[in-house]
């Protein structure tokens, strides 16, 4: 399996999650599946302006220059894709959610039907399925896992694929490997 | 009542969310004793200085478009920084934050879209110890520019109502409210049509009269990322 990364966590000085990643990586990589990681920190991405130049003007593409391309390429090549991040304020990351809101040149602004609900077309054939790993803050409860989950549920139908895994880093590197190789 | 206006639109002045929030405050200036000023979040680099100006008014409301199921990165980094603790050398003990309410606008017809991102707000004002006001849900906004005026003019009386409401009670008219959600999701009938509708290119029409004068419509379907 070809597995992608988004690591989200924006403060280097808050170690835990980095190494989590590492050694997952490893783990799957021992296990013979290909495994890429983006440091987004580390990357040049900007906020999505809402232009639509990559629905109206040039389908697919993102008018903005900055390091997204390697991420679509690494996406639209994976079988899986893990967003990860520390939860901070309750959510996701605002660097990582920067990254997963550049992910609409990737679909269609047509709209379909889905599961009974408006959602945009697919603009390619294929997708790959999405996780999420999260790094509990101090002050992260269940509910802010709910909710997380929740929302990348959707936004997994939105990106025409599914949720196919939800971790927190609190479970054993070997248990969410394993459990990521039997997907 | 002193309130701050956060548009987290990264459209910034241009935007939807703009445009319904001018409407939202004529209705709230009704009363002369109340006056408002509009923040940008888009501008990065002023969210500790909004953010103490959100703690010194008397109640503050985000506005956003849905972005990806959610609120736009640049809204998120302001909430972080409304969580952050305070600057070195200030006073430990910060200022607590008002009421705080929320207006989340989306392209999308139905209410549904939405819901998962009122409960992520509702938390958030717990999570800030401010009184929850409540969450404006409204769909179908996307495109609301390029009609006609008759179109909107239910939409932006809607929003005057609820702007000279909460000018009085800082509170969301819960029948406005109800109004402006409209349909949660598509009930068989609604799906029937659609599916009609959709099967006529009804839907695509739009986009496609856009793409054509950008000269783009050959390629619309383009895949420059196929492996």
């Amino acid at each position: 399996m070809n597995i992608v990364i988004l690591n989200g966590n924006p403060d280097p000085k808050q170690k835990d999650p980095d190494r989590y990643i590492n050694a997952l990586g490893a783990d799957l990589s021992a296990k013979g599946h290909s495994f890429q990681s983006f440091q987004l920190r580390d990357m040049e991405i900007r906020q999505c302006s809402g232009c639509w130049s990559c629905w109206i003007k040039t389908p697919g593409l993102c008018a903005q220059r900055d390091d997204m391309p390697l991420i679509y390429k690494a996406v639209m090549a994976a079988d899986l894709v893990i967003f990860s991040s520390p939860v901070i304020m309750g959510f996701m990351s605002a660097l990582l959610k920067r990254a997963n809101e550049r992910f609409i040149p990737l679909i269609h602004p047509y709209i379909a039907l889905v599961e009974g609900e408006c959602h945009h077309r697919g603009r390619y054939d294929r997708y790959p399925g999405i996780g999420i790993l999260l790094h509990r803050g101090p002050d992260t409860d269940d509910e802010d896992i709910a909710i997380i989950t929740d929302t990348y549920r959707r936004v997994a139908i939105n990106f025409r694929t599914a949720l196919r895994c939800a971790f927190t880093t609190d479970r054993p590197i070997s248990e969410v490997s394993h459990a990521i190789a039997d997907l | 009542m002193r309130l701050l206006i956060c548009n987290g639109s990264p459209r910034g002045k241009g935007s939807n969310t703009a445009l319904l929030l001018k409407h939202f405050t004529d209705g709230f200036s009704a009363y002369s004793e109340n006056s408002f000023e509009t923040a940008y979040l888009m501008r990065t680099k002023e969210h500790a200085a909004i953010a103490e100006k959100a703690r010194r008014a008397q109640a503050v409301i985000i506005a956003f478009p849905l972005y990806a199921d959610s609120m736009p990165g640049i809204v998120k980094e302001f909430i972080e920084t409304l969580g952050a603790p305070p600057p070195k050398g200030r006073a430990k003990k910060q200022r607590e934050f008002p009421p705080m309410g929320f207006i989340v606008q989306s392209g999308f017809p139905e209410a549904v879209h939405s819901r998962c991102v009122e409960r992520y707000l509702e938390k958030l004002a717990r999570r800030l110890n401010a009184r929850y006001i409540g969450t404006v849900i409204k769909g179908g906004v996307e495109g609301i520019q390029d009609r006609p005026a008759y179109f909107n003019r239910r939409l932006f009386m809607a929003f005057r109502s609820l702007g000279r409401h909460f000018g009085v009670t800082k509170e969301f008219h819960p029948i406005t409210m109800k109004k402006l959600a409209g349909l949660e999701r598509f009930s068989a009938v609604s799906k029937f049509f659609f599916r009609l509708l959709a099967t006529a290119g009804l839907f695509d029409s739009g986009w496609n009269k856009i793409l054509k004068q950008n000269g783009a419509y050959e390629r619309r379907f383009d895949r420059p990322y196929q492996p």
